[in-house]
């Protein structure tokens, strides 16, 4: 009881009926699963994860980079499932270790353009005034570069690696994020219990933080799962221009790259880590629409009232 | 509708000046100057020192960066070091080059978009439906450029239909010209096609169940009447505004087609300034996409407030 009235106390911000709040979000969670949608975006997903993480620890190193040129471009085999290569490695294997290029990728540069964005957008629509306006003044111009232009540019302008193509896609959307973030904040901050943490005294950074920000994180997350679908999109089209992942390294794009070249007698190479790079965007696309449906009440009502006309 | 037009315009102003101080930064800050970038790092320290000169890359940063603005926004680009062409002329005859194909993505994918979402609204949640929701979620999960390997398999090395590489002058020979654009056309229009039809059905969907319609409905009036004339006029605005919002977005996405399909656009001037550092081509091709893109925003913006005089101007 001592406890519950200091919660209370200590956190002006919050409704005080932290409970329902939290069964409330469980409840969506679980609600995701059981859309088709949900279902099949999450195992997607899922298994990109699994793969990502794993397949470099349990394939051994050798079946990627092993050369074998009398077995170039074999079509799929009891050897090999999905065929093999211009140098005869093993394109399933292949297309497996790619997956964690993908992941690394998808997971650092979104959480880059959350880290840059989201304090930003945070800042500018609390504020507002004048550091809104010169920062969605640099949000808008940066918007105005095709999120690819951009990316290739300032990957090819710090030099074409792996680190380099996450580094400039996570600035790309980092703008996106903010944009985003700031319309939640400007949306949070008219709630009455905005006004009644700064009613209680309480400092700027303090409502920021403990009472703005916890409620701005659901459609941060379904931005962030969608542009980690665009994340992947990108670093496959940067690699397959050479100005992503270099090789040696596995990537899906730099695959489909040096498929060209192949196309007539060995359409497999293409189509193996075309199918890789379409399921996991499809797993996160769909994914993000559960996550949307099931965290924004305000988007699945308006479906509802829609439906019933 | 003037004072508003004039406070987009300046807006356009501004935001284009912090698109070129980007740019500069971009091009400039980053580790390695541009005579390095010329000449590679490995070259002769007096030849480096000798280009460092020429290019006035020894001056204090703000001062290139005045320079530069003042040649930039009188149109004085310069020459290519990788064509060794005038940057403006080269720029402009790419354009048109690259106006063929974003305009001919952008018809196939409205052609085709319209009567697919449409089928799909009327059919909703049976298997014309299904399929078509399906097929649009495929077309917006897989990458443009496999798509253009999949054409080039298709119609090009197993049917023989079309040409899988290079560009011809519309000017020149208009047939060919067509040609040639029309599987890098594809591939960029696949994507946006998978979206307006996404896009489509929903606005179907919201406009099928509005009164008007039901009463049209319920005067008699036939389905294929009440679908085509009264539910599609008001839902397709939207939708080709949507369209028109992606011209820019299909200029951001002709890079990796043209580069693809090896078609000699302003997306593959792009893609060569890239690969061979050429830095003031690379400055002024990433300028001339980005402004395009701000352009249209603007123009489909203005033309959308036009038609729908609900829109309040803020």
């Amino acid at each position: 009881m001592a406890d519950e009235a200091t919660t209370i106390e200590v956190r002006p911000g919050l409704p005080g009926d932290r409970g329902r709040a939290a069964s409330g979000r469980a409840r969506a969670l679980r609600r995701i699963f059981r859309t088709s949608k949900g279902l099949v975006g999450g195992t997607l997903v899922a298994l990109v994860v699994v793969v990502g993480v794993l397949g470099p620890v349990v394939i051994p190193h050798h079946l990627a980079t092993q050369i074998d040129v009398l077995h170039r471009l074999a079509p799929p085999s009891a050897a090999h499932p999905l065929g093999t290569d211009q140098l005869g490695r093993d394109e399933l294997v292949r297309m497996l270790l790619g997956a964690r290029t993908s992941l690394y990728v998808g997971v650092l540069a979104v959480a880059l353009s959350v880290v840059i964005g989201l304090p930003l957008g945070l800042i500018g629509g609390y504020f507002g005034g004048w550091a809104d306006l010169v920062l969605m003044r640099i949000v808008d111009a940066i918007i105005s570069f095709p999120v690819l232009l951009l990316a290739l540019t300032i990957s090819a302008v710090l030099g074409p690696n792996l680190t380099n193509a996450t580094l400039s896609i996570g600035i790309v959307y980092a703008p996106y994020l903010a944009r985003i973030a700031r319309s939640e904040v400007l949306k949070v901050s008219a709630m009455p219990y905005v006004e009644a943490a700064r009613a209680s005294g309480a400092g700027h950074v303090w409502i920021m933080l403990r009472t703005v920000l916890p409620n701005i994180v659901p459609p941060v997350i379904v931005q962030s799962t969608i542009s980690m679908a665009f994340a992947i999109l990108a670093e496959a089209a940067l690699s397959f221009l050479g100005l992503g992942t270099q090789p040696p390294t596995p990537s899906w794009g730099l695959m489909i790259q040096a498929a060209r070249d192949y196309l007539d007698i060995a359409p497999w190479t293409a189509l193996v880590p075309g199918a890789a790079i379409a399921l996991s965007v499809l797993g996160l696309n769909m994914l993000g629409d559960a996550l949307r449906d099931a965290l924004d009440p305000s988007f699945v009502m308006e479906q509802a009232r829609r439906a019933e006309g | 509708m003037l004072s508003y037009i004039l406070k987009r315009l300046l807006l356009l102003v501004l935001t284009l000046w912090i698109v070129l101080t980007v740019t500069f930064l971009l091009t400039n800050v980053v580790p390695g100057n541009v005579a390095v970038m010329i000449l590679g790092t490995r070259s002769n320290p007096e030849t480096l020192a000798a280009l460092e000169q020429r290019l006035g890359l020894n001056d204090p940063l703000p001062v290139q960066y005045v320079r530069w603005l003042g040649k930039t926004v009188s149109g004085r680009w310069g020459d290519s070091l990788r064509f060794d062409q005038p940057i403006g002329a080269l720029v402009r005859q790419k354009l048109v080059t690259s106006s063929v194909l974003v305009v001919m993505a952008l018809i196939i994918a409205v052609v085709a978009s319209i009567p697919l979402g449409v089928i799909a609204a009327r059919r909703q949640n049976r298997w014309q439906d299904t399929a078509t929701s399906g097929v649009a979620l495929v077309g917006i999960s897989l990458p443009d450029f496999f798509w253009g390997i999949l054409f080039i398999l298709v119609f090009s090395r197993w049917l023989r239909w079309l040409p899988s590489s290079g560009s011809v002058d519309p000017g020149q020979d208009l047939v060919q010209s067509l040609r040639h654009a029309l599987l890098p056309a594809l591939a960029l229009g696949v994507g946006l096609m998978a979206h307006l039809t996404r896009m489509t059905r929903s606005a179907m969907l919201e406009t099928l169940s509005k009164d008007y319609v039901r009463v049209s409905r319920a005067k008699g009036l036939a389905e294929r009447k009440v679908t085509y004339k009264h539910a599609l006029r008001n839902a397709v605005g939207p939708v080709l505004t949507v369209a028109g919002l992606q011209l820019g977005y299909l200029f951001g996405g002709v890079i990796v087609v043209e580069s693809l399909f090896n078609y000699t656009g302003l997306g593959w001037l792009t893609y060569q300034a890239l690969l061979n550092r050429d830095v003031p081509l690379i400055q002024a091709s990433v300028l001339v996409i980005a402004a395009i893109f701000m352009l249209s925003n603007l123009i489909v913006d203005l033309l959308y407030r036009a038609l729908d005089p609900r829109i309040e101007y803020g």
